[in-house]
């Protein structure tokens, strides 16, 4: 029997680890390794690295553009994770407060989850901020606000938080979902007790729901990070010809580095600091993943 | 639930049949192209694999297809094309580093010698012999001798290693119809001139120009170059350093073309092609942009649409004049690996003489390679400028040679063109 | 959901109550159709109807041919097609691979059992950027590259740490009394998993699909290193080389019904299935 289990033991997980070792570990180690030396080309041989010490990193953050990616990112972070949190938690608690249509209502909230990012960056540019018919500026305009209206929602000062908002619209959905399976499996007797006691809307959400969502807040953050720290296809959409400062993300940057510019110049390719961008990255969601377990404890409760 | 189990089972088992009847036919279309390595003699039946750079459904890459139809019935060569698009400029240098098949490549021709040089095969000696279509004569005598010369000074060791077509220069674009209803009879010459025009067709109420996020670099270098000539401004890329006092009076010019509303109010957030849809809707007087605009914006602008162009105004006594401008082609490159050069270059001439250089002139609205060439009514005036043209600028002028360069201006142009900036504060912020 | 069926009388002062969060809630709701309905009418309008913002108006008539073309010159055929294949295939192989190493990780213990659930667990954090040049490098080596075999093999390898990680949870709430009962009867453990458990875990093996059908559906990255040709794009990428190449013929109205095109399976496929993808998301989700 067991001698049995063991044979069925391998041979169900060998498959699935290989894969992980081949297409996981494999490369996460080797790009570890070519952040520290100069490698041009993506697929240049061993032979030709140099080793180049920390070098890749200090030429990055020389690199006004590889700055600005950095702010970038974690401005998309920080404020974009505020507001999406903020809004889909929001949503969340409407939406399991008894309302009719709930389950029509969570689909089409989550619904541009499920469309194309490419589609609706598209949209996105061409019609809701389009400067003569966008629905933007018809809203603004039909409320009277013309000054506002006449925005320029893709210029250099505008255009990032254009494409953050446009990114955030269709990350509320996703974690709306994940804060109503939280909110879900809060007794519904905890409510009840509390109203007899004549606690009001807000006192309930904030002694009740907030203190027993905070695993649920945990596995957000880390989904929003993981997620965030691949933001690449709305810098592409936002900026198609070349890279913008207000648009880059470090992602976008290590696409021009490692397989070429856009850019009708010459430009040297460096997979070197591209290995070095995936490190640099790793290591911030490693440490949001650390630090999310630290500030919210595991163990509080356990839902 | 046994039986859903099983019809599960049986979803799986087709699909993984699929799985293995697909990865069979992938490594089979791989033999496919890695074969054909024997040469015959007369009709040859030699696969060639051509990276392009455009996609299938552009008037070029339509054009292509068919071509490579005909040229197949002529010569049993087979030309197994994948079109790219512009993603070749990501996708072709690691595919050559890593050693896949690729006989032909194409890009504009600046990228394909420089970026790309060190993989290109010296065609000069298949360039000195006569084709079919070339009347006897070397190609190089019946193909535009600017271009065989520029794409000579360009390539690596000043060895023609490409053969250019689908030639293109950069001028303003304008709309004769504006002109006329404003009042203009000659474009303008000077930065006086032009300014003068500008009130006349703001007067008639239209704009008179855009810009967008993909040519805000090149307007600034030409503009440089108009204010410090082509010199000074290529070092101050090469340098690094966008400092030289002119970029104030740049500043300064262009707060006045804002301030006067000669920019269009959505220039600042335009976002490629936003710009030159205003053009194409008939607001928009000018644009500086490339001889292929008619051709990129046929199916939203007017058929009838009256197109001319000049070349960018004298600007300062320092600077260069109207002879100075951009002019390049795309081009075709071989790989110096390949198994097939000269069929490879066979196929090139085919492309870039006789029938199909004209073909796909004319579906593109493009200028033919032939030294006597037609050109389409839309670039008469176009070639105008382009026969007067003796100082050759590269593509922007060196803005776009420097990512964070060129990042730096589409910000700040935008801001001054929006009146975020002054000319003062430009200048401040370009300097950093 | 089911047993909220009954329609309970309409209670006005709770109603009342949640009139702020209706109104919320609505806005957001109605904004989300506002702007599918846009991509939908742009779709069948003219270029420029498009920019001069007058699609609501169809002053020159529905544009169906826009589909047609689409699909035929845009070769949206040819992309919707790759996806097809790469979605069915990944989406059943991750699944070949992944139940029974799940099983195994959730029903047996051993050495190293602790160690390959966090290994698992950990690929869900490593960016795409990590591991994309190594295999870019290692499969243009093996002259793989740009083929839709390689695709499909990475797609499956990406998706089954997550597949894995939910079906482990899956597989642990089953009782274990099915298993006992298998073994008294004298059946293996290997056939007890295939013929016993595997059906037991039809729903978590459907909800964990679909997940994977609208994940792989929607890639873009893996796709545009690995298979950026027009031969072996799939919709995301391809989508995004017509949006490219529509800048140099600016047939937008195609554009759009190319995008509807490439929207419309997932679309009506998550019209049928929401609760079932949501279950997905917030069951994969939570144990995070």
């Amino acid at each position: 029997m067991k001698t049995k289990n063991k044979s069925m033991i391998i041979l169900f997980l060998a498959p699935s680890v290989l894969l992980y070792l081949m297409v996981f570990l494999y490369p996460t180690v080797r790009t570890v390794v070519m952040s520290f030396f100069k490698v041009e080309g993506v697929t240049d041989s061993v032979s030709l690295w140099k080793f180049n010490g920390l070098g890749n990193f200090k030429t990055l953050f020389n690199t006004p553009l590889f700055v600005s990616s950095l702010k970038n990112i974690a401005l998309i972070w920080l404020v974009g994770g505020i507001g999406v949190m903020v809004v889909s938690l929001l949503f969340g608690v409407i939406l399991t407060s008894g309302v009719h249509g709930k389950s029509f209502l969570r689909s089409v909230i989550y619904l541009p989850n499920v469309i194309s990012a490419v589609a609706m960056g598209t949209m996105w540019i061409n019609y809701v901020y389009n400067p003569d018919f966008g629905l933007l500026s018809s809203v603004l305009k039909s409320i009277g606000l013309n000054e506002l209206a006449a925005t320029q929602w893709t210029s250099p000062e505008m255009v990032f938080w254009s494409m953050l908002v446009a990114y955030c619209f269709g990350m509320v959905g996703y974690h709306m979902l994940i804060w109503m399976s939280g909110i879900e499996r809060i007794p519904v007797d905890y409510y009840e007790a509390a109203t007899i006691e004549g606690a009001n809307v807000f006192q309930r959400f904030s002694k009740i729901t907030l203190p027993l969502l905070k695993g649920v807040c945990r596995t957000n953050i880390v989904l929003w990070t993981v997620s965030t720290m691949a933001f690449f296809v709305w810098s592409q959409l936002f900026s198609p010809v070349n890279l913008s400062a207000s648009t880059v993300t470090p992602m976008s940057y290590m696409y021009e580095l490692v397989f070429g510019a856009s850019n009708s110049a010459v430009t040297v390719r460096d997979s070197g600091a591209g290995a070095a961008i995936g490190v640099i990255i790793t290591i911030v969601v490693v440490v949001v993943f650390m630090l999310s377990q630290f500030i919210v404890k595991n163990d509080d409760v356990e839902l | 639930m046994k039986r859903k189990l099983s019809s599960l089972m049986a979803v799986l088992l087709t699909c993984a049949m699929v799985l293995g009847g697909c990865s069979g036919g992938a490594t089979e279309s791989n033999g496919a192209a890695a074969g054909g390595e024997s040469k015959g003699e007369g009709k040859s039946d030699v696969t060639l694999t051509y990276y392009s750079m455009w996609n299938e459904t552009e008037p070029q890459g339509q054009t292509i297809a068919e071509a490579v139809e005909a040229f197949k019935e002529k010569t049993g060569i087979t030309v197994d094309v994948n079109w790219q698009g512009r993603d070749i400029r990501k996708t072709l240098q690691p595919a050559l580093d890593g050693g896949q098949e690729i006989d032909i490549f194409d890009e504009d021709i600046e990228r394909v010698n420089k970026t790309w040089g060190k993989y290109l095969l010296d065609v000069e000696d298949l360039a000195k012999k006569s084709y079919d279509t070339t009347d006897g004569k070397p190609l190089t005598d019946v193909i535009n001798k600017k271009l065989v010369e520029l794409a000579r000074s360009l390539g690596p060791d000043g060895k023609l290693s490409t053969i250019p077509y689908q030639p293109s220069s950069f001028m303003v674009m304008y709309n004769k119809d504006i002109f006329k209803a404003a009042g203009i009879t000659e474009p303008p010459k000077t930065w006086d001139e032009w300014l003068a025009d500008c009130a006349k067709i703001k007067a008639a109420g239209k704009t008179p120009i855009t810009v967008d996020d993909a040519y805000m670099a090149s307007l600034f270098g030409y503009h440089m170059a108009r204010l410090i000539g082509k010199d000074k401004t290529l070092a101050m890329v090469e340098n690094k350093k966008i400092d030289d006092p002119a970029v104030l009076t740049f500043g300064q010019q262009w707060q006045e073309m804002y301030e006067k509303g000669y920019i269009s109010k959505n220039a600042a957030g335009n976002i490629y092609p936003a710009g030159q849809q205003e053009v194409a809707s008939g607001n928009v007087a000018m644009y500086l942009n490339g001889t292929w605009l008619p051709n990129e914006i046929k199916n939203s602008a007017p058929a009838d649409f009256n197109w001319g162009s000049f070349a960018y105004p004298a600007v300062g006594k320092d600077g260069d004049g109207t002879n100075a401008n951009q002019y390049g082609a795309q081009c075709f490159g071989i790989n110096k690996n390949t198994k097939h050069a000269e069929e490879a270059f066979q196929f090139i001439v085919f492309m870039t003489t006789g029938e199909w250089d004209n073909k796909l002139a004319e579906n593109s609205i493009g200028v033919p390679m032939a030294n006597d060439a037609h050109l389409p009514k839309q670039l008469t005036e176009a070639k105008a400028v382009l026969d007067a043209t003796t100082i050759r600028y590269p593509w922007a002028v060196g803005m776009e040679d420097v990512a964070d360069i060129n990042a730096k201006i589409k910000t700040n142009f935008a801001l001054l063109v929006s009146g975020k900036l002054d000319a003062k504060g430009f200048a401040d912020a370009m300097k950093k | 959901m089911k047993e909220k069926k009954i329609k309970e009388k309409i209670n006005w002062k709770k109603e009342m109550a949640l009139a702020p969060g209706y109104i919320i809630v609505g806005i957001w709701v109605i904004f989300t159709f506002v702007l599918i309905g846009w991509i939908i009418l742009a779709s069948f309008s003219t270029t420029r109807e498009i920019f001069d913002g007058n699609i609501f108006k169809f002053a020159t008539g529905l544009h169906p041919e826009n589909y047609v073309k689409a699909w035929k010159t845009q070769k949206v055929s040819s992309y919707f097609m790759n996806s097809l294949l790469y979605t069915a295939i990944s989406c059943t192989a991750v699944i070949i691979l992944g139940a029974p190493a799940a099983y195994v990780l959730s029903r047996f213990k051993f050495r190293g059992n602790g160690l390959i659930q966090n290994l698992f667990a950990t690929a869900l954090g490593i960016p795409a950027i990590m591991i994309i040049m190594p295999l870019f490098s290692l499969f243009s080596q093996l002259h793989m590259n740009q083929s839709k075999g390689l695709v499909i093999f990475l797609y499956i390898a990406v998706n089954l740490p997550f597949t894995i990680f939910f079906l482990n949870t899956f597989f642990r709430n089953l009782s274990v009394t099915f298993e006992e009962a298998a073994a008294i009867d004298g059946c293996s453990p290997m056939k007890t998993f295939w013929t016993i458990m595997l059906p037991l875990a039809q729903p978590g093996i459907i909800t964990v699909s679909i997940f994977n059908f609208i994940t792989i559906w929607n890639e873009y990255f893996i796709s545009l290193i690995f298979a950026n040709t027009a031969k072996t794009r799939p919709v995301a990428v391809g989508l995004y080389s017509m949006i490219q190449s529509m800048r140099y013929t600016g047939d937008w109205g195609g554009m759009f019904a190319a995008v509807v095109i490439v929207f419309l399976p997932t679309f009506i496929l998550y019209i049928f299935l929401s609760e079932k993808i949501i279950a997905g998301v917030t069951g994969g989700a939570i144990k995070g």
